[in-house]
């Protein structure tokens, strides 16, 4: 099941909420290196998937194995218990997560919010804290908006400052959640430039997403979902060039007449 | 127990009706006046600071000691009044500032531009706010004027210190006579409680009426 | 007149003193308790977060004068005989617990659910998330309604007058009923609440602009 490359790997992955089963069964595994799309349409499942791999919403069947660990359960004789709040951060150290809204800590600074962890959970000492946070920043072209405060930052601003603070500890995978769907047009770009030279470096990442260009060009996988199950899954380019599905075929007929 | 229970409930009852009446008279009554202290506000200097004052005064003192200056004031103004509409009065005089400044937030939520629409498709001022502001701002306050007749319906509890029959003073009477306090009191406040859901009922009905009429 | 309010000065003191204290304590037992009650209507257990929610909604409700009679009058039937100056406080307290539960349960609220799971992500421990995302942000929101609800309980501190406590309202009946001057003793005890409201309402004001430079 997890071999020395895998860095994520999720067999028949359940969710229900309520009465509605919104993951159907997935199985999927995530090596080093991959940079994977997610993509369908509304309410197939994308986020929710996502979301189960960092265990952000508790999955009720199968198992996500993160770096060779089990995320938020536990098998004991008795049956399946849920993770310590603690084993749990443990098992997610490796994990860097970007959402859709930023979730930047509005009450301080950019460097600030990105050093908190750097402090407080991994107890490096202030000024290098600060040298590893402004480094990040750097590295997403924010340099000179450490002392600014997030509600002076545009969309895309904020959102390379949620990436240089996921960057900031050092994770081995990072999960996207749509990271550009709340953005303005003009201000995709941006945000995708960073993560396609995140990508260029070899960092393992999962994104969910809208922006097939994105996906036709700097993934190296895609999987496409519909009501909660894996429909088709490979290499960017042959997929959109030839779908092997109905439904892969009128979601990328849909995208193109909305492109144009 | 059972004899003194026996007695609490028609006296609550009855002293009920009086906390009802007051409550429910106050209100209306300080409406005009609340509209006008409103409407103050979008005025001159003068008419602006007089309004600010009445409202700072009123809602910056105590409700008892209001009830208290208007019923012993009232005799130097050559009134008479029962003690009920002495303390009727003094609550109007104090819910009307609280009133204004829901009438000013309600009419200030109003988007300038439906007015303006209003105007330019040759409405007169009166019929702009008779039909276009005044049922919006109606929508819009009834949460706050529910909540300002609950308001009453709690501070009426005070009347029972100028010796007014109502649901408080009831309750000490029939402690007094009883010797049950603990019954007493606390029937009285579960029935306090009680009018003030209902009142929150009847605010929401009201609501939901208001919304299938405008089918937002 | 004037010679008669200067012998009676030493009382308008004591008075003050009073309603300072007993709303001081008052108020802050009414913080502490709803703390508590804020952090209770958080459990995801049924039978911890719908007593609170009852008694939330109950002192909504209840007038603040049956209360004290209840801890007063009714606490005696049982045995539990208190001094007015701690029944005030004790009813004070749970009359404006609530208010304040609410007030914080919103203020937390507020903060974006979002914040938490980055805070998570990131490796915070609960604690952490709490300590330094969630309370600043919350202490900023909920500043403005505490002050208000602060406010609040020390008009309503004038209810303790009925359970015969010498705060300001029972100091001005008192000097009424030596000099017979019934209006003005009334009216200075109006205007040293409304000089108290106006302080906090100020200090109210400052509080709100120290916290926003702070960035909060």
């Amino acid at each position: 099941m997890a071999t020395r490359t895998t860095a994520i790997s999720v067999r028949g992955l359940e969710k229900r909420f309520g009465e509605k089963t919104v993951l159907n069964g997935i199985d999927l595994d995530i090596h080093n290196g991959d940079v994977l799309c997610i993509i369908g349409p509304s309410g197939s499942g994308k986020s929710t998937l996502l979301r189960s791999l960092a265990f952000l919403d508790a999955y009720d069947g199968g198992d996500v194995h993160v770096f060779g660990r089990m995320i938020g359960w536990r098998e004991t004789p008795l049956g399946r218990q849920r993770m310590s709040a603690k084993e749990l951060a443990d098992v997610r150290r490796p994990l860097g997560m970007v959402f859709q809204h930023f979730h930047l800590w509005p009450h301080m600074s950019v460097i600030d919010n990105v050093t908190l962890s750097l402090r407080l959970v991994h107890g490096v000492p202030r000024t290098e804290a600060e040298e590893t946070g402004r480094a990040m920043l750097d590295k997403v072209g924010l340099a000179a908006f450490a002392d600014r405060r997030p509600d002076s930052l545009s969309g895309g601003q904020k959102q390379r400052v949620a990436i240089a603070r996921a960057l900031a500890v050092k994770p081995k995978a990072m999960l996207f959640d749509e990271p550009t769907s709340a953005l303005d047009p003009e201000l995709v770009g941006e945000v995708l430039s960073v993560m396609k030279a995140l990508a260029a470096e070899g960092m393992t990442m999962v994104i969910v997403t809208h922006e097939m260009g994105f996906a036709a060009h700097a993934a190296n996988r895609v999987v496409f979902m519909d009501g909660g199950k894996i429909v088709e899954e490979g290499a960017p380019q042959p997929m959109f060039a030839a779908p092997k599905s109905e439904r892969l075929s009128q979601f990328l007929q849909t995208w193109r007449e909305r492109a144009l | 127990m059972d004899n003194s229970l026996a007695v609490v409930w028609p006296a609550l009852l009855d002293g009920l009706v009086t906390t009802v009446a007051v409550s429910l008279s106050a209100l209306p009554l300080g409406a005009p006046l609340a509209l006008l202290l409103a409407a103050a506000g979008r005025g001159g200097r003068l008419l602006r600071s007089a309004s600010a004052f009445y409202v700072s005064f009123w809602r910056g003192t105590p409700i008892l000691v209001q009830l208290l200056i208007v019923f012993y004031f009232l005799p130097f103004l050559g009134l008479e009044l029962e003690p009920v509409v002495a303390a009727t009065l003094a609550l109007a005089l104090n819910t009307a500032a609280f009133q204004s400044e829901i009438y000013r937030a309600g009419l200030q939520a109003i988007p300038m531009g439906e007015r303006e629409a209003a105007r330019m498709l040759g409405f007169s001022a009166s019929q702009t706010f008779l039909r276009i502001e005044a049922p919006q701002a109606f929508r819009i306050m009834l949460p706050a004027l529910v909540g300002e007749m609950q308001a009453l319906v709690k501070n009426s509890s005070l009347v029972s210190v100028i010796a007014v029959t109502d649901m408080a003073r009831r309750a000490q009477q029939v402690a007094a006579s009883t010797f049950r306090p603990l019954e007493a009191y606390a029937s009285a406040l579960v029935l306090y409680v009680a009018v003030g859901a209902v009142l929150a009922g009847i605010g929401l009905l009201i609501e939901r009426r208001l919304a299938k009429g405008v089918g937002r | 007149m004037t010679s008669g309010f200067l012998s009676d000065l030493p009382l308008y003191a004591s008075g003050l003193l009073t309603t300072l204290t007993v709303s001081l304590a008052g108020i802050a037992l009414s913080v502490g308790t709803g703390i508590v009650l804020a952090a209770a209507l958080r459990s995801p257990l049924l039978y911890i977060s719908l007593p609170i929610r009852l008694y939330v909604e109950f002192t909504r409700g209840a007038p603040l004068m049956l209360v004290l009679f209840l801890i007063y009058y009714g606490g005696a039937q049982f045995g539990l005989v208190l001094n007015p100056y701690v029944a005030g406080v004790v009813g004070l307290g749970l009359y404006g617990a609530g208010a304040f539960a609410e007030i914080f349960r919103a203020g937390f609220n507020a903060v974006p659910k979002g914040e938490i799971e980055a805070a998570d992500m990131l490796g915070l421990t609960p604690g952490q998330a709490f300590r330094h995302i969630e309370l600043p942000q919350a202490l900023g929101l909920t500043l403005p309604p505490s002050i208000g609800q602060a406010i609040n309980l020390v008009k309503e501190s004038s209810v303790l007058s009925v359970i015969t406590l010498a705060e300001l309202t029972k100091v001005a009946g008192t000097i009424s009923s030596i000099t017979f001057a019934v209006v003005t003793p009334y009216l200075t005890v109006a205007l040293l609440y409304w000089a108290i409201v106006e302080s906090l309402s100020r200090l109210g004001f400052y509080l709100e602009r120290r916290l926003a430079v702070k960035g909060y």
